[in-house]
C-alpha cells in the first residue's frame, strides 16, 4: 500500500497551524480587528445610507431630476464597511502570513527531523508542497471564518447584502486570503534560504518594509518630485526654490511662486501642456508599477475598487475583475514565484 | 543486500566518498568505522537515498538508490546521528506519524507503536518529546527506524548518548534483528561497541575503504608485522633499546610499557629486567583490540 505522501505532510502541517498559540493569538486579533472594523464600518454605513436617503427625499420632493441622477451613483455599499475592516486586516494579516511561515523549513532542521523525514518514501517536492498546502488550508480557514463572522455581523445588525454585493465580498474575501498568502509565501521562502528561525524572521520582515513601506514611497508626490523631477511649471508662473539651514538637524525648503503679468504664449501653454500630459503618464505609470510590486498596493487598490458605492452605474462583477485584473494577477503572481523560489531552493539543498 | 559500486561523491570537487565498493550480505551486522570526515555519513546519506552520488551507484536488495529511492526507503529504516523529533509531540505521536508514510492502518500503526515503545523501554512514557533526555530520543529514534519492519537498518552512531541500560538494550535489539535475517550498518566511533555487536567491519579513511572483513581477518592482516607486549614491573624499569621495536609508551611511573615490536621480543627484555633486578608483575603478548586494529590501519593510510 503506498501512502500519500503530500496528503501527510499538509494534514500535520494544517494541524499543527491549528494548534499553535501563535496562531491563535493571531487569529484572536484578526477576529476582534474584523469585529471592530465591521461595526465601525456599518454604523457610517448606517449613517451614510440615512443622509442618502434624506437627498433622495430632498430630491423627490422638489422634483430634481439631475439632483436624482447624481445620487444614483452615490448609493452607499455595505462594501464600504468590508473596506474599512479590509484596511484594519491588511496589517494583522501580513503579521499572520509571515508568523505561519517563517519557520515551517527552519523549524524541521532545527529540531534535526528533517534527515529523518526525507528518508520516509516519499519525494522531497511532497514536503515542501505538503507544508505550503497545510499552510493555505490554516490561512483559508481563518479568513473563511472571519468572513462569515463578518457576514454574521451585518446580518444581525438588520442588513442583508443583495447578490452583487455578496459577489464583492467573496471577492474581498478572496484578495484578503491572496494577500496573506503572499507574505506567507514569503516568509516560507526565507524559511528555506535561512539557517535558523531567526534569520528567517528578520530576513522576511525586511523583505515586508520594503513591500508594503519602501516601494510605495516612490508613487508619494514628494518622493516621485525628489526622484523624477518636479512636474513642469505653468507659463506665467516662475517657481524657485531654496534651502534655509539654521543648524544641522534643520533643513526648510521654500517653494516661491510668481505671477507674470505678461500675457502667455499660445506656443508656450501648448508646450507645458504636452510636458503636463507625458509627466502625468510617467507618474501614472510608475504608481501602476510601484502598486503592482507592492502586494499591499494591489490589496488596496483592488479594495477600493470592490467597495465602490452600489449603484446603476457601478461595474458588475465582471467588468470589475477585468478593471482590476493587472493587480489581480500580480496578487497571484508574487506568492506563485516566492514559492517557486522556496521550492527550487528546498529541492537544490545539500542534506548533510 | 548492500552493494555500492566505485561510489563517489564530491562536494566543490573534493571528494567526501572515493570510488568505494563495499557488499553486504544479508543478515549481516556490518560496523562502518572511521575518523570523523572518512566518509562514513556521506556514504550512509547516499545509501538512504537522501543524497545523490556523484559517480557510481549503490543497491539496496538489488534496487538503485539514485533510479528508485522511493522503493528502496519503503526497505530501510534509518536513524541519523543527530536524531531530531517533533518536540511538542509525544513519542506515540512521533511514531504514528511515522507510520503513516509506510501505508500502515491505523490499526496497525497502532500495534506497531505500542510494540517499539515496549522494545525500547519507553512505553508509558505519555510526556511530548521535548521533555526528553539524549538518551530516551535515542531510543526512540531507534524504534522509529523499526516502524516499517525494514529489511535494512541503517544506524548512524546509535549509542552515542544510551546509558549501559540503553547499551544493552540497544545490543540485545540489534542481535535480534540479525537473527531475524535483517541487514544492519552500524557506524560508530566508539569501537568497543562495534567489536560487540558487527559481524564484519569496514575502514574508512579519506572516503575510501581501506579494509573490511571480519574481526579476525582485520586482525590477522593488522598484525601480522608487529606484536603488542605488555609489561608491569615493581619497580620503574628503564627505556628498552632494540632495533625490533616500532614503539614504547610507558607509564607516569615507568611502572608499566606498553611495546610494540617487529617480533615477539619479551625473552629479551626478561632479560633485561632480570639484569637491572627489577621484578616483573606481567610480561605478556597482548591481543589487538579494536582500537589496535583501527589505528594500524590509519597508521598505514597517513603514511
Amino acid at each position: 500500500m503506498t501512502a500519500n505522501g503530500l496528503a501527510i505532510i499538509a494534514g500535520k502541517e494544517f494541524s499543527d497551524h491549528l494548534r499553535s498559540r501563535r496562531f491563535h493569538l493571531l487569529f484572536g486579533i484578526l477576529v476582534v480587528i474584523a469585529a471592530v472594523g465591521m461595526i465601525t464600518g456599518v454604523v457610517q454605513y448606517t449613517k451614510d445610507l440615512s443622509d442618502y436617503n434624506s437627498l433622495q427625499m430632498l430630491a423627490e420632493s422638489e422634483d430634481d431630476p439631475a439632483l436624482a441622477g447624481n445620487l444614483a451613483g452615490l448609493k452607499p455599499s455595505i462594501l464600504s464597511a468590508y473596506s474599512q475592516m479590509g484596511m484594519l486586516i491588511g496589517g494583522i494579516g501580513v503579521v499572520l502570513g509571515i508568523a505561519m511561515g517563517f519557520d515551517l523549513m527552519t523549524r524541521e532542521k532545527e529540531s534535526k527531523s528533517l534527515k529523518s523525514l526525507l528518508a520516509y518514501p516519499i519525494f522531497r517536492d511532497e514536503v515542501i508542497n505538503g507544508k505550503a498546502l497545510g499552510g493555505v488550508g490554516a490561512i483559508a480557514l481563518a479568513m473563511g471564518v472571519v468572513l462569515v463572522f463578518s457576514l454574521a455581523v451585518v446580518t444581525i445588525l438588520g442588513i442583508v447584502p443583495n447578490l452583487g454585493e455578496l459577489v464583492r465580498i467573496l471577492i474581498f474575501g478572496a484578495v484578503s486570503f491572496l494577500l496573506v498568502f503572499t507574505f506567507f509565501a514569503l516568509a516560507l521562502l526565507m524559511s528555506a534560504v535561512s539557517k535558523d528561525s531567526g534569520n528567517a524572521l528578520l530576513h522576511s520582515l525586511i523583505v515586508m518594509i520594503v513591500l508594503t513601506s519602501f516601494i510605495p514611497i516612490f508613487a508619494y508626490p514628494p518622493v516621485y518630485s525628489a526622484v523624477f523631477g518636479d512636474p513642469p511649471t505653468p507659463p506665467g508662473t516662475s517657481a524657485y526654490s531654496y534651502q534655509q539651514s539654521s543648524s544641522i538637524y534643520t533643513v526648510t525648503t521654500t517653494k516661491v511662486g510668481v505671477q507674470a503679468s505678461d500675457t502667455i504664449d499660445p506656443e508656450e501653454l501648448e508646450e507645458y501642456e504636452r510636458a503636463s500630459r507625458e509627466y502625468m503618464t510617467q507618474r501614472q505609470t510608475i504608481t501602476d508599477i510601484v502598486t503592482l510590486v507592492s502586494p499591499t498596493g494591489n490589496y488596496q487598490t483592488i479594495l477600493s475598487a470592490a467597495s465602490q458605492p452600489a449603484g446603476d452605474s457601478a461595474p458588475g462583477p465582471g467588468n470589475l475583475l477585468g478593471a482590476l485584473a493587472y493587480n489581480i494577477i500580480a496578487l497571484l503572481a508574487m506568492p506563485a514565484a516566492f514559492f517557486g523560489l522556496a521550492w527550487v531552493r528546498f529541492m537544490r539543498e545539500d542534506i548533510r | 543486500m548492500i552493494r555500492c559500486e566505485r561510489l563517489t561523491k564530491a562536494y566543490n570537487g573534493v571528494p567526501a566518498v572515493d570510488d568505494l565498493c563495499l557488499e553486504i550480505p544479508a543478515g549481516e551486522v556490518f560496523g562502518l568505522l572511521g575518523p570523523n570526515g572518512a566518509g562514513k555519513s556521506t556514504t550512509i546519506l547516499m545509501l538512504v537515498g537522501l543524497i545523490q552520488p556523484t559517480s557510481g551507484a549503490c543497491y539496496i536488495g538489488g534496487i538503485e538508490v539514485a533510479a528508485h529511492p522511493i522503493e528502496v526507503k519503503k526497505k530501510i529504516g534509518y536513524m541519523p546521528e543527530d536524531v531530531g523529533f517533533y518536540a511538542d509531540r509525544t513519542a506515540k505521536e512521533n511514531l504514528d506519524y511515522a507510520a503513516r508514510f509506510y501505508g500502515l492502518s491505523e490499526r496497525e500503526r497502532k500495534q506497531r507503536v505500542d510494540d517499539l515503545l515496549g522494545l525500547v523501554g519507553l512505553d508509558g512514557v505519555g510526556t511530548t518529546v521535548g521533555g526528553y533526555s539524549k538518551g530516551m530520543r535515542q531510543r526512540l529514534g531507534l524504534a522509529r527506524a523499526l516502524i516499517n519492519d525494514p529489511a535494512v537498518v541503517v544506524l548512524d552512531e546509535p549509542t552515542a548518548n544510551l546509558d549501559p541500560r540503553g547499551v544493552l538494550d540497544y545490543r540485545r535489539i540489534v542481535k535480534d534483528l540479525a537473527g531475524r535475517g535483517t541487514t544492519v550498518l552500524v557506524s560508530s566511533h566508539i569501537l568497543s561497541e562495534v567489536s560487540k555487536v558487527c559481524t564484519s567491519v569496514g575502514i574508512l579513511a579519506n572516503g575510501r575503504l581501506i579494509a573490511s572483513g571480519d574481526r579476525e581477518t582485520l586482525s590477522r592482516a593488522a598484525t601480522q608485522d608487529r606484536v603488542v607486549i605488555g609489561v608491569d614491573t615493581t619497580a620503574p624499569m628503564p627505556r628498552f633499546t632494540n632495533p625490533e621495536i616500532l614503539s614504547a609508551e610507558f607509564s607516569q611511573d615507568s611502572c608499566s610499557a606498553r611495546i610494540v615490536a617487529r617480533k615477539d621480543i619479551s625473552d629479551l627484555i626478561a632479560e633485561t629486567l632480570y639484569s637491572e633486578g627489577i621484578l616483573p608483575r606481567r610480561l605478556a603478548i597482548e591481543k589487538s583490540d579494536m582500537e589496535d586494529i583501527l589505528l594500524s590501519y590509519y597508521a598505514e593510510e597517513t603514511v
